[in-house]
């Protein structure tokens, strides 16, 4: 057996094997789609996230409460919201 | 489509030239074969009609294997695998079957010991049937160098295989 015979018997025995056509040929499709159609997928659960939601009702201006107001609880406050009873002090 | 049919013709050599990028791990090749075809579908690759259809396509499977080759290795690295690849077992299934399965895989181990371009290129002469001067085309190199891989390959080719194949 020379060079050429035994590339030739080596082409012949790689060959014999090969994958069929038709089937690497039509499973390029699915493969080059799935990344598009994993990220459309994402796209419309976000979406849908977003627009079917529930709405939080919106609080009434009267019931806000300024988240400060804390600050404004000082010691010995009571005496600056009520008028001294001078009267009674007296007696 | 015209393209697709005479791409089908060459089907099983692009398969056969696919394993020898691969270092003829079968997986790969078909891995790689696979890419080849999406681009071309794509429109990634296209032939523009300056060389043959046959050397056009080999090209493309040379340097998707490279590119995929380069991927593979930069992945072993960062996961820590240097575990050796291995090569598909031939399985023969005549007495005359197993005489080749022998001869082939001598070949093959010879094929291994060359340096990459000697290997292709003796390759895409003896295997493929094509001159130097389509090899030179489909690897990209000029016709000197392809003689001078040629010539040099060859040499060390049979000195490897010699008692090993009646030449």
């Amino acid at each position: 057996m020379n060079l050429q015979q035994a590339f030739d018997a080596l082409r012949q025995q790689e060959t014999a094997s090969a994958p069929r056509f038709d089937r690497m040929w039509r499973a390029r499709a699915p493969r080059s789609l799935t990344p598009r159609l994993a990220f459309a997928a994402m796209l419309l659960i976000t979406v849908a996230v977003l627009v079917f939601q529930p709405q939080k009702p919106q609080p009434s201006i009267t019931a806000w409460k300024a988240p400060t107001d804390f600050l404004l609880q000082t010691p010995g406050r009571e005496l600056l919201t009520s008028v001294p009873d001078l009267k009674g002090s007296r007696q | 489509m015209e393209i697709e049919r005479e791409i089908e013709e060459l089907h099983a050599a692009s398969f056969g030239w696919a394993m020898s990028c691969c270092g003829r791990n079968r997986q790969d090749a078909e891995e790689v074969l696979q890419d080849v075809y999406v681009k071309i579908f794509e429109g990634k690759a296209r032939f523009d009609g300056r060389s043959t259809l046959k050397t056009w396509l080999f090209s493309v499977i040379r340097r998707t294997a490279a590119s995929q080759t380069r991927q593979r290795m930069l992945h072993d690295v960062l996961t820590a695998k240097w575990a050796r690849r291995e090569l598909d077992p031939v399985s023969p299934t005549s007495d005359a079957a197993a005489q080749h399965a022998q001869t082939s895989e001598a070949l093959i181990a010879a094929l291994q010991q060359l340096a990459r371009r000697q290997r292709e290129v003796l390759e895409l002469v003896f295997y493929h049937d094509m001159t130097v001067e389509e090899a030179a085309a489909a690897m990209g190199v000029s016709l000197g160098s392809a003689r001078v891989h040629y010539d040099r390959g060859k040499k060390q080719l049979l000195a490897r295989l010699n008692g090993k194949l009646s030449l």
